[in-house]
């Protein structure tokens, strides 16, 4: 993940020394913000990429002579198919038709979304995957 | 090299001249600083044209010359890199684009420059949809509508500057022969200087979309001598045109334009 | 991971009585509505954004056949406003970002070896997102006001409550907010996946050159959708609010401007290099060598995607407003690296065995078009020569002919190329190659001629335009081009809709022959986890490694052969 957190990192040098180079030639503070803001945010990844890295010992996908069966065999839970996205999809545009149209859409629209990010979240802990 | 003599015999027999065919038709100059975008525009194009004409010739080559043959089995060399040849296609391109932002930036500046030794000064107010001309110096102005767009009076080689606000939205003030544009900003005054040097009749048109008749703020432009520039302003104080044309809805506190809240 | 061959196509062979076959449509309804897989809800993306591209393909239409002659004939000038407005919109944000969505879903969990993206549930909510937004601005067509008319870019005061006091006005904002969150959580997904879920010797610098081009657009991504959200409901809350951000007198008409291109240039970047990437993924496979120059294409992708965040004003040189030589100057400095990319790719072919099928054929489309794009956006990169062109043809040609090159040609390029991958089955070569010719001979007629209009004064965004400006021929002629460009559309949906039941099943796992990525290393259309066995990763070209091993380099020779079907 070195080569990742690097590609964030030079990103965040480039984009800093952009905008204060941009500062100091035009003095335009939206420019300026919107690009300390990008290498901020840039920085923040690339830090906590290289920081969580460090505390990796060589994973096998950074590894050039790594074998296939290196991997855990158990790769982790993949959620065969689910429901819950399609309603909060649909939460979301209830709340931006109830902004433009009417607020009862939105009220109603937020507490579908409620009732969806909950309903994800909760997913495979209940029913026929509680313990 | 053959299709490029081909092309360049096609295009002079169809009866198209170098500057219709390879610059696009650019319209002649009508302006000073008009012949420096003019000169740019050539000069950058025939470089333009240089590099595509090569990279063309390159792929096309790439896809005739090593066109497998039928039935072919062959496998090429797996070449995977060339340094040295990689380094140069960086290189050289990067240099050229040096060389085009040095003379970019001298033209721009060039273009662009205030200097404030204008003989006339004219506030063009774009509007939904059409043009106020206020002539400053000569306390006349002139107004148009969509069916009916105002004519803009100029001396001929004299300069001019041009202070251009709005009351409501964003326009764009293109001057088609003076091969330039600025945008009319609301809440800004936006400034430039030009000399135009060719008399007669030019087309205006609002380059920036401002709503439903964005296709019909148009304007004339009519380069004239002196002597009949003050006959034109003269026309205009008979009809009683006198003073300034203010727009109440974006306060310029009653000063002229250019001693105001420049950027 | 289960070896069950879990096909795309609905289901066929057997002939089945009419109400047995309608709850088996219902299933794949509820199957793709429900899913998890990144291959379906790659799918859905390509195919809903496929919709969409034949939407504003015939706004389109309409717009060329009004410009064909002057005077109005089919629409008004307001509705002329909405068609470009929504053509624009549309086509940028409800078909090309999507498409790529699309096609990374699809590609890249099975180019790095993972068995989905790192959030499965959250890469459909991106879909639903995307679904839902652009219904919220369909409805804008419904309503009495119409669509939004203010242009895809929207510019203040232009865009605010007062200037455009219709409701399809606050649909377009809310509904492309809510897209954009989308993409956002795509973007994540996408890095997330590529960080943390590569099979084991798929370092970074193996990766293939699209997946590459999939991470650092997903960078740009996270760059620039973000302000673009921002923007949207603030000008959103100032036209119900009555805030006053975007205020004339507040310096809001600049501000806007500034905070929509700081999203809108990265933007088209974050359009082109997945395309990019795909041309990067053709060329080798058809000319049978290595793709030529990987790490410096690696590199130039980088240098492309930060440059793009430099030099957003180059859209504002007639503001007045910016400072014209910083952005001159990066806007020219892009030009460097993206003819890296193109005299690698053409460094590809040379010396190579090149052949052209509809894949091929469409890569080459792009690069003769892209390339004169390119020119003329270094034209454009020069504010001098911009202060006459800007907002004229000229840009309009320039702008079709870098992205249409890009996004058009090389999806119908991907399509082709990956059409056995997905679906089982091959699409029709000589239709391809039928609709090339048409789409690309199409393409130069319409668009080409643009570039004359605009230097010879014919602005953009007019609806009509006088008999004595003399831009009719030329506008006839560009809308002559339009029509064959529509009708090449039609072939391609004959080759889809025809090869879907007629075309023979592929049984290997590389038609082509010379595939380098992983995803040719597994069955044609793959298994739900995407691979039952995965092959020894020891080049950027595994799979080619695998079929190939007389060609493979660094290869220790194995103990055992290395065949798809062995557990190592």
């Amino acid at each position: 993940m070195k080569i990742g957190g690097w590609s964030f990192g030079l990103g965040a040098i480039f984009f800093l020394f952009v905008g204060g180079a941009y500062y100091y030639f035009s003095r335009d503070e939206i420019g300026t913000t919107a690009l300390v803001m990008t290498g901020g945010l840039a920085f923040l990844v690339a830090f906590y990429v290289l920081y969580t890295n460090k505390r990796l010992d060589g994973l096998p996908e950074d590894r050039a002579n790594a074998e296939i069966d290196e991997a855990d065999p158990e790769y982790g839970f993949y959620s065969p198919h689910s429901w819950w996205p399609l309603p909060v999809g649909f939460a979301s545009m209830m709340i931006a038709l109830g902004f433009i149209f009417t607020a009862w859409l939105a009220v109603l629209g937020v507490m579908v979304l409620m009732v969806a990010v909950i309903g994800w979240l909760f997913e495979y802990y209940r029913g026929a995957f509680a313990r | 090299m053959t299709s490029a003599a081909l092309g360049l015999v096609a295009v002079t027999a169809s009866g198209c001249t170098a500057n219709e065919a390879f610059f696009f038709d650019l319209p002649d100059p009508a302006s000073a600083e008009a012949s420096i975008v003019q000169n740019l525009w050539q000069g950058t194009w025939i470089a333009a044209w240089g590099v595509g004409i090569v990279t063309w010739a390159l792929m096309l080559w790439a896809a005739i010359a090593y066109r497998r043959r039928k039935n072919s089995d062959a496998v090429p060399d797996q070449t995977k890199y060339n340094l040295p040849l990689e380094l140069l296609y960086t290189i050289v391109p990067l240099i050229m684009i040096l060389g085009l932002f040095v003379f970019t930036a001298r033209d721009q500046t060039e273009i662009l420059a205030v200097e404030n030794d204008q003989s006339e000064t004219i506030n063009v107010v774009g509007f939904r949809w059409s043009w106020a001309f206020n002539y400053l110096d000569e306390d006349v102005y002139d107004v148009g509508t969509p069916g009916l767009p105002p004519t803009l009076w100029v001396p001929v080689d004299e300069k001019i500057k041009f202070e251009l606000t709005s009351p409501d939205v964003i326009h764009s003030f293109w001057v088609i022969d003076w091969l330039f544009k600025m945008d009319v900003i609301p809440g800004k005054v936006n400034t430039f200087e030009i000399t135009p040097n060719k008399e007669g009749t030019f087309v205006g048109r609002c380059a920036e979309l401002c709503g439903t008749d964005h296709a019909r703020m148009l304007f004339n432009v009519k380069v004239v001598s002196r002597a009949e520039f003050e006959q034109q302003m003269e026309v205009l104080r008979a009809k009683g045109q006198t003073g300034k044309l203010e727009s109440e809805r974006v306060n310029y506190t009653g000063e002229r334009p250019s001693e105001g809240r420049n950027l | 991971m289960t070896i069950l061959n879990d096909p795309v196509a609905a289901p066929t062979a057997s002939p089945t009585p009419k109400q047995v076959r309608r709850s088996h449509l219902g299933r794949t309804i509820v199957k793709w509505v429900t899913s998890t897989d990144h291959k379906t809800i790659g799918y859905l993306y390509l195919i809903t954004s496929f919709v969409w591209f034949i939407l504003a393909g015939a706004m389109a239409l309409v717009i060329r056949a009004e410009l064909a002659t002057p005077g109005m004939q089919f629409v008004s000038l307001e509705q002329y406003n909405q068609l470009f407005t929504m053509h624009g919109t549309i086509m940028l944000f409800l078909f090309a970002t999507p498409l790529f969505v699309g096609f990374a879903n699809v590609i890249m969990p099975l180019q790095i070896g993972s068995p989905d993206v790192a959030f499965p549930r959250l890469n459909m909510l991106g879909y639903w997102l995307f679904f839902f937004g652009g219904a919220t601005i369909a409805i804008s067509f419904f309503t009495p006001g119409g669509a939004a008319s203010f242009g895809w870019f929207a510019y203040q005061p232009l865009s605010n409550a007062l200037n455009s006091p219709e409701v399809g006005a606050d649909l377009w904002f809310l509904g492309l907010a809510m897209g954009g969150l989308g993409t956002i959580l795509g973007a994540v997904n996408f890095i997330t996946t590529i960080f943390c879920m590569r099979c084991p010797g798929m370092t970074m610098f193996r990766m293939p050159i699209f997946t590459w081009t999939i991470f650092i657009t997903s960078v740009l991504v996270l760059v620039a959708f973000p302000i673009l959200a921002a923007a949207l409901v603030m000008a959103f809350i100032d036209r119900k609010f009555g805030a006053v951000v975007f205020a004339a007198e507040n310096g809001g008409a600049i501000l806007w401007q500034h905070l929509f291109w700081f999203f809108g240039h990265p933007e088209v970047y974050i359009l082109a290099l997945p395309f990019f990437g795909i041309a990067s993924e053709i060329i080798p496979v058809f000319s049978r060598k290595p793709i030529f120059g990987y790490k410096g294409l690696v590199f130039a992708t980088m240098a492309i995607g930060a440059l793009s965040v430099a030099v957003w004003a180059h859209h504002m040189y007639v503001t007045g407003s910016v400072y014209l030589p910083f952005f001159a100057l990066m806007t020219m400095l892009i030009a460097v690296p993206t003819g890296v990319k193109f005299f690698n790719w053409i460094g590809t072919m040379w010396r190579g065995s090149v052949s052209f099928e509809t894949p091929m054929l469409y890569t080459m489309g792009f690069l003769v078009t892209f390339l004169f794009g390119g020119l003329t956006g270094i034209i454009l990169s020069a504010p001098p020569l911009d202060f006459h062109v800007s907002d004229s043809y000229f840009v309009v040609a320039h702008f079709h002919y870098v992205v249409f090159g890009t996004v058009v040609f090389l999806m119908f390029a991907g399509f082709f190329f990956w059409w056995p991958k997905m679906t089982g089955r091959m699409l029709n070569e000589k239709l391809g190659h039928v609709q090339f010719w048409m789409v690309f001979i199409g393409f130069q007629v319409t668009f080409l001629v643009q570039h004359w209009l605009g230097v010879q004064g014919m602005p953009r965004r007019y609806g009509d335009y006088l008999a004595s400006d003399g831009f009719t021929t030329l506008n006839t002629v560009s809308s002559i081009g339009s029509i064959l460009v529509g009708l090449s559309t039609l072939v391609f949906i004959w080759n889809v809709l025809w090869t879907w039941k007629n075309a023979p099943k592929v049984t290997v796992d590389d038609p082509w022959g010379w595939g380098g990525s992983l995803e040719w290393a597994t069955s044609c259309p793959p298994p739900r986890h995407n691979f039952t066995s995965l092959p020894r990763i020891r080049s950027e070209r595994p799979a080619f490694d695998l079929h190939h091993p007389e060609l493979a380099e660094h290869q220790p020779a194995p103990a055992t052969p290395v065949t798809s079907g062995s557990a190592s």
